[in-house]
C-alpha cells in the first residue's frame, strides 16, 4: 500500500477502521459491543472510500487486511471474520455490478436446495435403523416406534424433507442422540479450528504458490523452471496425512538417524491445539506444521496453474509495450502480468479451498485438532445421522458461500464485468 | 499513437514472442531443438517418464504374484525382531509385531491396486457415457446432469467415502466391494465433468458435422467419431483418478476403515507405525514412501500422456 498518500479515500477508510480498533480493543474484554464497534468503523470506511471513488479492487483489499488486523488485535470468533469477509465481498460485489451479483447470490438457493435434497435422502436411504442404534440390538418394537416418533421418522418421506429444511434454515439442525447435544452447537464449537486452518494453508499456499508460479514462468523452460515443477509435483503427489507424518517426524520429534548422524530438529510443538485467544504465538507455533502439511499440497496445485497462465500472459502485445516503456521486471511481473493470470488460479483456489472445510479430516486427527472434521468422522462413527446431515450441509453452504465469493473477486480483477449485466454470467462450470 | 506503438513494437518482438497461435504452449525454448524439423513430432516422453513406468510396472507384477514369489508371509511374527531396522534378511525391517514390513508393503499393493484400478475403471466407463450426453446433446439434459455432478462435488469425498462404508454395512466381510462402490460413485462426477468439456470442443469440428449432414445416428456419431478424440485424455486422466483413489483408500485405510486386519493395507501400515515414529520410523515410513513413489508416478505419467494428447494444446 505504498499508494495510500495518493488516495485519501483509501486513507480515510484505514483510519476509521483503524480508530474503530483501536477504540474497541481499549473498551476492555472481546464482545458484541467491541464487534458492532469495528463493523460501523468499517462500514463507515468503505462507503468513504466508495465515495471517492476507489477502484473496487483497492477497497476490497484494503477491507480485507483490516479485518485480518482487527482479527489479530482483538481475537474475536473466527466465524465473525469469516461472516465480515463475506459481508465485504458481497457488499463491494452488490456496489460494483448489483445485477451480477444479485444472480450470483439468487443462484445460491437452487444449488442449495439440490443439495440439501441429496444430502437428506442419501441419508434416508441408508439402511441400518436409526432407532435401534440408539437403543441397541435389544430394543423393543414398542420403543422403536416411539423413538421413531420422537425423531419424527414415521412421518412420510417428503414431509420429513421439510420440516429438516424448514428448521435447518431457522439454524436448527436437531438435537444429536449419540453426542447429546445439539447438531447446531457442535458445529459452531468445532467450526473455529477448521476455519483457522483453512486460512492459515490458503495463506501459506499462496505466499509459496505466487513467487514460484510467476518466477517459473519467467524463466520458462529453464533449468530453474524444471527443477521447481519437479519438487512441486513431488509435493503435489505426497497424501496430506503422509506429510503430516513426516513434517512432525523431521521438525518436531528430532527425526530419524541415519547411520548414527541425527537428521532433524525439534523445533516445532507437538499436537495439541492452542486457542487462538489463549496465546497469540502458542496458537500459531502449533498450528504452523498442520497449516503447512497442506499448504504445500495445495501450493503445488496453485503455482502449476499460475505459471501455465502467466506464460500465455506474457506473451501477449501490452507485456511487450510495458517492457518497451522500460518499466521493471518485477514491476510487470507482479502489476501488468499478474492479474489477467489469475483467473483460472482462483475458481480452483476455490474449490480446493472449500474441500478443506470438512476435507481435512485427517490432518485435524493427527495433530489433534477439535475441528469439523474430527466432529464429522466422530458422527460417522457413532453412526449418529442427524448430526453426519447437518454437518454436510454446513460444510457444503460454506463451500458454496467460498465459491461465490470466488465469483465476486472476478469482479475487482476484470473491470469488463463491472458494467452491464451480461459478462462472466453463466460460466455454467 | 496507440497503433504507431504498436505497429513500432510488433517487429521487434516478432522474432522473439510473437506466438504462432496453433502452438502457443509448446513453443517454449525447451522446444527449440526439434522446432526445426518442421514436422509435429510430439515431445519425447524422456527418462522420467520410462522409470515411473518402469516402477509401476514391477510393482503390479510384484503385487499379482506374490503369493509365488520367495517372500516372507505378511501375517508371520518373528520373534526377537520387533521394530527392527532394514537388515539383510528383512530387507525393510520389522514392524511393531516383528512381521517382515517388506512382504506386508508388497501385499498392501494387492488391495490399493485392486480397489484404484477397479474403481478408476468403473467410474471410467460410467463417468465417461454421462459426461458425453451432457456435452453432446447440451440443453436440457446437460443442465440436469452438471446440476447433479456439481452437487455431489460440494460434498467433500471423503466425509461421503466414509459414511457411505460405515453406514452401507456392519460387517466387514464385503469390504472391498463396498469400497469399490463407493470409490466409483466419489470419481462419476469429477471425470463427467472432463468427459463434458473435452466432447464439447470435439461435437463442434467439422467431422461431426459432416456425420450429421450425412444423416448418422446420434449413437454412432458419439461413439464412432467424439469418442476416439476424447479417449486419449480421458485415459491420461484416469491414471490420475487411480492415483487419487490410492490417496482416498490410503485415507480410509489409515482411519482403519478399509479391508480389515489380516490383509495388510498401505495406510493401515503407516498408522500403526505412528506410535513407535519417535523409536522406530521406518514402520511408517517405507509404507509412506512406497505409496508417495507410487502416487507420483501415475501423476507423472498420467500428466506426460495428457500433455501429449490434451486437445487445446496440440491440434486446436
Amino acid at each position: 500500500m505504498g499508494t495510500l498518500m495518493g488516495r485519501p479515500g483509501l486513507a480515510v477508510m484505514t483510519g476509521a477502521a483503524a480508530a474503530a480498533i483501536a477504540v474497541s480493543a481499549v473498551a476492555s474484554e472481546r464482545s458484541a459491543w467491541s464487534f458492532l464497534v469495528f463493523v460501523l468503523g468499517l462500514l463507515a470506511g468503505l462507503a468513504v472510500a466508495w465515495r471517492s471513488n476507489e477502484s473496487p479492487g483497492a477497497i476490497v483489499v484494503a477491507g480485507l487486511a483490516l479485518i485480518v488486523v482487527w482479527a489479530f488485535v482483538e481475537g474475536p470468533p473466527v466465524t465473525w471474520s469469516f461472516f465480515l469477509i463475506v459481508l465485504t465481498g458481497t457488499g463491494a460485489a452488490f456496489l460494483t455490478n448489483g445485477r451480477y451479483a444479485l444472480r450470483r447470490i439468487l443462484g445460491v438457493i437452487p444449488i442449495l436446495l439440490v443439495v440439501s435434497f441429496v444430502v437428506f435422502s442419501l441419508m434416508a436411504s441408508l439402511p441400518g435403523d436409526p432407532a435401534i442404534n440408539i437403543l441397541g440390538p435389544a430394543a423393543t418394537p414398542d420403543a422403536v416406534a416411539q423413538v421413531n416418533a420422537e425423531l419424527g421418522l414415521d412421518e412420510p418421506f417428503f414431509n420429513r424433507y421439510g420440516n429438516w429444511l424448514g428448521d435447518a434454515v431457522m439454524g436448527d439442525l436437531g438435537n444429536s442422540v449419540q453426542l447429546r447435544e445439539e447438531v447446531a452447537d457442535g458445529l459452531s464449537r468445532s467450526i473455529t479450528p477448521s476455519l483457522q486452518l483453512m486460512f492459515y494453508s490458503l495463506i501459506l499456499a499462496s505466499l509459496i504458490a505466487f513467487p514460484l508460479g510467476i518466477w517459473t514462468a519467467y524463466r520458462n523452460g529453464q533449468r530453474v523452471d524444471r527443477s521447481v515443477n519437479t519438487v512441486m509435483l513431488g509435493f503435489f503427489a505426497v497424501p496430506p496425512f503422509v506429510l503430516a507424518i513426516v513434517l512432525v517426524l523431521f521438525l518436531a520429534i528430532g527425526g530419524v538417524s541415519i547411520f548414527g548422524a541425527d537428521v532433524g530438529l525439534r523445533i516445532l510443538p507437538g499436537s495439541r491445539y492452542v486457542p487462538f485467544g489463549e496465546s497469540r504465538v502458542d496458537h500459531f507455533k502449533h498450528m504452523f506444521l498442520p497449516a503447512l502439511s497442506l499448504a504445500l499440497g495445495q501450493a503445488a496445485v496453485f503455482m502449476r496453474l499460475l505459471r501455465a497462465d502467466m506464460i500465455g500472459t506474457l506473451r501477449q502485445p501490452f507485456i511487450d509495450l510495458a517492457r518497451s516503456k522500460g518499466l521493471r521486471t518485477r514491476r510487470i511481473l507482479w502489476r501488468h502480468a499478474l492479474r489477467p493470470s489469475m483467473f483460472t488460479l482462483l475458481t480452483v483456489m476455490g474449490f480446493t479451498v472449500g474441500t478443506l472445510i470438512g476435507g481435512a479430516l485427517i490432518t485435524e486427527i493427527i495433530f489433534v485438532l477439535p475441528g469439523l472434521g474430527g466432529y464429522m468422522f466422530n458422527a460417522i462413527f457413532q453412526r449418529d445421522f442427524i448430526a453426519v446431515q447437518g454437518g454436510t450441509m454446513v460444510i457444503a453452504t460454506l463451500y458454496i458461500l467460498i465459491l461465490v465469493l470466488v465469483d465476486f473477486t472476478y469482479l475487482a480483477l476484470d473491470p469488463r464485468l463491472r458494467t452491464g449485466g451480461s459478462g462472466l454470467g453463466g460460466d455454467g462450470g | 499513437m496507440v497503433a504507431d506503438l504498436d505497429s513500432g513494437v510488433a517487429p521487434a518482438t516478432a522474432a522473439t514472442a510473437e506466438p504462432a497461435p496453433a502452438a502457443i504452449v509448446d513453443a517454449g525454448p525447451e522446444n527449440g531443438s526439434d522446432a526445426g524439423a518442421g514436422v509435429r513430432r510430439p515431445k519425447a516422453l524422456g527418462v522420467m517418464f520410462w522409470l515411473a513406468v518402469g516402477y509401476l510396472v514391477v510393482l503390479v507384477l510384484a503385487a499379482i504374484f506374490a503369493e509365488v514369489l520367495p517372500i516372507k508371509d505378511p501375517a508371520d511374527t518373528f520373534s526377537g525382531t520387533a521394530k527392527n531396522g532394514p537388515s539383510a534378511e528383512f530387507w525393510f525391517g520389522n514392524d511393531g509385531a516383528g512381521r517382515d514390513i517388506f512382504s506386508r508393503v508388497i501385499y498392501g499393493a494387492q488391495v490399493s491396486l485392486i480397489i484404484a484400478s477397479v474403481g478408476a475403471t468403473l467410474a471410467l466407463l460410467i463417468g465417461g457415457m454421462i459426461g458425453m450426453a451432457a456435452g453432446y446433446y447440451r440443453s436440457r439434459v446437460d443442465t440436469i446432469i452438471t446440476t447433479f455432478t456439481d452437487a455431489t462435488l460440494v460434498i467433500p469425498p471423503l466425509i461421503l467415502a466414509l459414511s457411505l462404508i460405515l453406514f452401507l454395512d456392519s460387517e466387514a466381510a464385503r469390504r472391498v466391494f463396498i469400497l469399490i462402490v463407493v470409490f466409483v460413485l466419489l470419481s462419476i462426477a469429477p471425470i463427467a465433468r472432463v468427459v463434458r468439456a473435452s466432447t464439447l470442443v470435439w461435437s463442434e469440428r467439422e467431422f461431426v458435422l459432416a456425420a450429421k449432414t450425412m444423416g448418422a445416428r446420434n449413437g454412432r456419431i458419439m461413439f464412432r467419431e467424439v469418442l476416439p478424440n476424447v479417449a486419449p485424455a480421458l485415459i491420461s486422466y484416469s491414471l490420475i483418478v487411480m492415483a487419487n483413489l490410492i490417496v482416498v483408500e490410503g485415507a480410509v485405510a489409515f482411519l482403519g476403515l478399509s479391508v480389515p486386519p489380516p490383509t495388510p493395507t498401505w495406510g493401515d501400515m503407516i498408522n500403526k507405525g505412528r506410535t513407535d515414529l519417535e523409536a522406530a520410523a521406518h514402520i511408517s515410513l517405507v509404507p509412506a514412501a512406497v505409496m508417495f513413489l507410487t502416487v507420483l508416478a501415475l501423476n507423472f505419467v498420467g500428466d506426460k500422456l495428457q500433455e501429449r494428447y490434451e486437445p487445446r494444446e496440440s491440434v486446436l
